[in-house]
């Protein structure tokens, strides 16, 4: 019988095969929903390609000044990406005050986000987009897929914005360590990645040019 | 290679109080046997259903016991209207696919069985498991809201096509809350089953105990953990198409509904959507569900019939789980079929038949593995045993319908006919539920102390075996007539010889719903009456049975689980535990 | 216990500037005058190219165990390349509304 077959406590260590991924549990959960959240994603966006495929006047509303706003947001999610990184290093090394920091920073990029993109989305309300509306005369579908996707994206990112404050209260209390703060990483980079297909789908291919 | 810094499922003390123990519980057996008795009580809310509906058809102006109640408007006098008969099959497929077919043989059997069979002490993620099965029990309660609130429920079918699941109150009684309601229910399942899929994949990737190799995995967990990708893939595509759903119905938004579309002499100001893409998006998701219903069958016949051939089966752990993740994976890949006479694409039809038809290879092999497997055994027919033999039956008569299906230009004549309603109720109706029984009979003495009557249990099969043959082969010849399924009325001329034909069938499925009373008379009886179980009933070799029945709240309480062998170490009446230093008696 | 030989925080300023630059391109491309799927295209390959270097480098798949990138790259792309199916009746549906 082997060392490790003998050092068995009663109850609570017991010997396990390894993981396969050398991952523990709930970075490979993470994963495992990220997948599955791709797949959402995508849904969507497949939807939209048929809408616009099947549409005969699609319209391309977005000028310049919406292209930049979302050149802005790209750079700020981006931004957000790598203090997100920066956080998980910071956990890794134990620098518990630099690590809050980090993470309150890739809050502050991610609320910073939301804000521009809500703003860029009453503005349109206000222009007479809607979920049905085109106030340029094109297809409909416009606002019901723009606002549907990036909906779904803005939802993500708020609930990111959220999730980290409670992995930064808890990593502050001691209640969470560096894995916790990397698997949220792992989803914030998602919400980002997910924002590289969303930009140039919905935005620049609308681009008015 | 043992990790012993990787930390097991949460190894939480044992709950105390009513509330934590049985109602809030993180513990995978309480949530198992929650599960279980929610689909239960869906199973005969859901055969309630479809004897309103057979009773109808074959005496189109009796009144039915008791609808009148439950519906004054929607069936007065007892006498469902036409759109109430819909309603009724709405409910009947929504309850019986999502409720009781994918909750029961997956999520409830799943849940109980998985961390035991690979030796944890709980699923990877307790506390999510609680919310998937505490959000699956919201999303029950929401799809039986639908009968008491005023409008009904929908009437759309479990497939709620659009236009009509999309246009909201106008497309008539149900269409309005009813729909929403239903659309709600389903997302919550949605979710409820992503979460429970990720609990299952990291679970059996992550907690296998000491010695548990991939290979030596039970047949049921590989089936779990293939089904967990599946579902994983498409409920994750499920999800957009409910929301792209509710958006058109109350957001304004023409996803799924075309330009000019009338309805009840309203013209409606939607344009520019397809009704094609909201049946491309559903199947997507909605042909790997049937095999979401399916596998955890194959995995239960496969785990079950060892025990009671005494001999492996035939290929081992590999022929089977490979064929069965071939099924898994093919499965995404046929979903047009049910789309051949919907005016998609002719040259998608053959894209979609070729695989529909290659895809019963790997079918076929799991149920010749199945039937090779008993040549030679001295098998123990115990009730759990018949029923795997009874799935054998059932699924190559449901599957050999299947071929026809599968080409489209015999389908154009099959299609919406009863000939479908025949099959899928054969491969998924019968063939999952005898699955599903086989594999209550088997883990009953584990899940509860005390075993079942076997008396009543044979009396059970043997009353529902031909029954559901009279039932649902009447009806694949009834849908060769040209029978139109989802009617509730007679409309034409050629279908009204069928009514004796149909009041033979109501005949037969009204005894087929009071037999399985007799199962629930014998569950209720013997969970409270029945004689202690011991450890191992039924010599199995497998962990589950190296443990009490019931297993203590950590499930081995507190033992170190090593496995040296595979699970299919029977040679006759010698047996080899998983958990055995002894010698193998396969030579594996 | 994931990483071997991770990049320092200056490699992955390094990696996000580089992303930045390709959503520069894109937008540079946007304004080209391309025909529509040939910007598409484009856009598409230079999103899975800056999709791939954050799951790479960023998500860390490059100093995880490779049975990480064949499992979750498998799975992920099996749908999204089934999802094209759907691209036969989108083109239909806009051939019938001219009528042909």
């Amino acid at each position: 019988m082997s060392e490790s077959e003998l050092t068995m406590a009663t109850g609570h260590e017991v010997v396990m095969e390894a993981s396969p991924y050398h991952m523990e549990k709930k970075k490979l959960g993470m994963w495992i929903f990220i997948v599955s959240d791709a797949c959402t994603f995508a849904t969507f966006l497949f939807g939209y390609g048929y809408m616009r495929v099947g549409s005969q006047n699609w319209g391309t509303p977005f000028e310049f000044s919406s292209i930049l706003n979302g050149i802005i947001m790209t750079f700020v999610l981006l931004s957000s990406s790598l203090t997100m990184l920066a956080a998980v290093r910071a956990t890794q090394a134990g620098q518990k005050a630099s690590a809050i920091k980090w993470l309150g920073l890739t809050m502050l990029l991610g609320a910073i986000f939301a804000a521009l993109h809500l703003r860029e989305w009453f503005k349109m309300f206000g222009e007479g987009w809607g979920l049905f509306s085109n106030p340029m005369g094109g297809a409909h579908q416009f606002g019901a897929c723009f606002f549907s996707v990036t909906g779904l994206h803005l939802t993500h990112v708020v609930t990111g914005v959220i999730a980290l404050a409670f992995i930064a209260r808890g990593y502050n209390r001691g209640r969470y360590d560096a894995s916790h703060v990397e698997t949220a990483g792992l989803y914030w980079h998602f919400v980002d990645l997910v924002w590289m297909f969303v930009f140039p789908l919905m935005y620049l291919m609308n681009a008015a040019r | 290679m043992h990790d012993m810094s990787a930390h097991a499922a949460a190894h939480h003390a044992p709950p105390s109080g009513f509330i934590r123990k049985y109602v809030f519980s993180i513990d995978h057996k309480v949530i198992g046997i929650q599960y279980t008795t929610l689909s239960l009580v869906a199973a005969f809310i859901g055969m309630a259903l479809s004897w309103a509906m057979r009773i109808h058809l074959g005496w189109p102006s009796a009144s039915i016991p008791l609808l009148g109640l439950l519906s004054p408007n929607g069936a007065p006098g007892g006498v469902p209207t036409p759109e109430y008969y819909l309603s009724l099959m709405t409910m009947h497929g929504t309850i019986m696919a999502f409720f009781v077919l994918t909750a029961a043989p997956m999520a409830g059997f799943g849940n109980f069985m998985l961390p035991i069979q690979v030796g944890a002490a709980d699923m990877a993620f307790p506390r999510l498991n609680m919310w998937s099965f505490w959000v699956t029990f919201v999303g029950f309660a929401v799809a039986c809201a639908t009968f008491v609130i005023p409008d009904g429920p929908p009437i759309s079918g479990w497939t709620a096509y659009a236009p009509l699941s999309a246009v909201g109150q106008v497309a008539g009684p149900g269409q309005g809350r009813g729909q929403d309601l239903w659309v709600l229910s389903i997302a919550f399942f949605c979710v409820a089953s992503l979460l429970g899929a990720l609990n299952f994949i990291v679970t059996t990737i992550d907690l296998r105990t000491k010695g548990m190799t991939m290979s030596r995995l039970p047949v049921s967990t590989w089936a779990w953990f293939i089904n967990a990708w599946v579902s994983l893939l498409a409920f994750a595509v499920l999800l957009p198409t409910g929301l792209l759903l509710l958006l058109d119905r109350v957001g304004g938004t023409s996803f799924f509904i075309a330009g000019g579309t009338v309805v009840n002499d309203k013209v409606l100001p939607h344009s520019g959507g397809s009704a094609l893409l909201y049946q491309h998006l559903f199947w997507f998701f909605g042909h790997p569900e049937v095999y979401i219903v399916i596998i955890p069958a194959f995995g239960i016949v496969a785990h079950v019939m060892p025990a009671f051939t005494r001999k492996p089966l035939v290929g081992g752990w590999k022929v089977i789980t490979f064929a069965t993740a071939a099924v898994g994976f093919l499965s995404f890949v046929v979903w047009g079929h049910h789309m051949f006479v919907s005016g998609m694409s002719p040259y998608m039809g053959m894209v979609f038949s070729v695989p529909t038809l290659i895809i019963t290879i790997p079918s076929v092999i799991v149920v010749l593995v199945f039937a090779f497997s008993l040549y030679g055994a001295n098998i123990r027919f115990t009730t759990p045993m018949l029923f795997c033999l009874g799935f054998i039956s059932l699924f190559i008569s449901g599957g050999i319908g299947g071929f026809f299906l599968a080409q489209p230009a015999v389908d154009s004549y099959l299609h919406a006919t009863s000939f479908v309603v025949g099959h899928f109720h054969f491969t998924m109706g019968l063939s999952a539920i005898f699955g599903a029984f086989a594999g209550f009979y088997y883990w009953f003495p584990k899940m509860w102390g005390r075993m079942m009557n076997e008396t009543l249990g044979k009396v059970h099969f043997w009353l529902t075996f031909p029954l559901v043959y009279l039932v649902f082969m009447t009806m694949h010849l009834m849908g060769l007539t040209g029978v139109v399924r989802r009617y509730s009325a007679y409309v034409a001329d050629f279908m009204v010889p069928q009514i004796p034909t149909n009041r033979f069938m109501t005949v037969a499925a009204l005894l087929l719903g009071a037999t399985q009373f007799i199962f629930l008379y014998n569950v209720i009886w013997s969970r409270f009456k029945g004689p202690k179980a011991p450890d191992d009933p039924w010599q199995a070799t497998t962990l589950e049975w190296d443990t009490t029945s019931p297993p203590p709240f950590d499930n081995f309480g507190g033992r170190q689980m090593t496995v040296y062998h595979g699970p299919m170490e029977y040679d006759g009446d010698a047996f080899v535990m998983q958990t055995s230093p002894e010698k193998s008696l396969t030579g594996t | 216990m994931s990483s071997k030989q991770e990049p320092g925080m200056s490699s992955y300023a390094g990696i996000v500037v580089g992303l930045m630059i390709i959503v520069v391109i894109e937008v540079i491309l946007t304004y080209q005058h391309l025909p529509v799927r040939t910007l598409l295209f484009c856009l598409l390959c230079l999103a899975s190219l800056e999709a791939f270097v954050g799951i790479m480098y960023l998500m860390h798949v490059k100093y995880e165990s490779p049975l990480l990138f064949w499992t979750i790259f498998p799975a992920t792309l099996f749908v999204l390349v089934m999802l094209n199916y759907l691209w036969p009746d989108a083109y239909r549906m806009a051939r019938m509304s001219l009528g042909y």
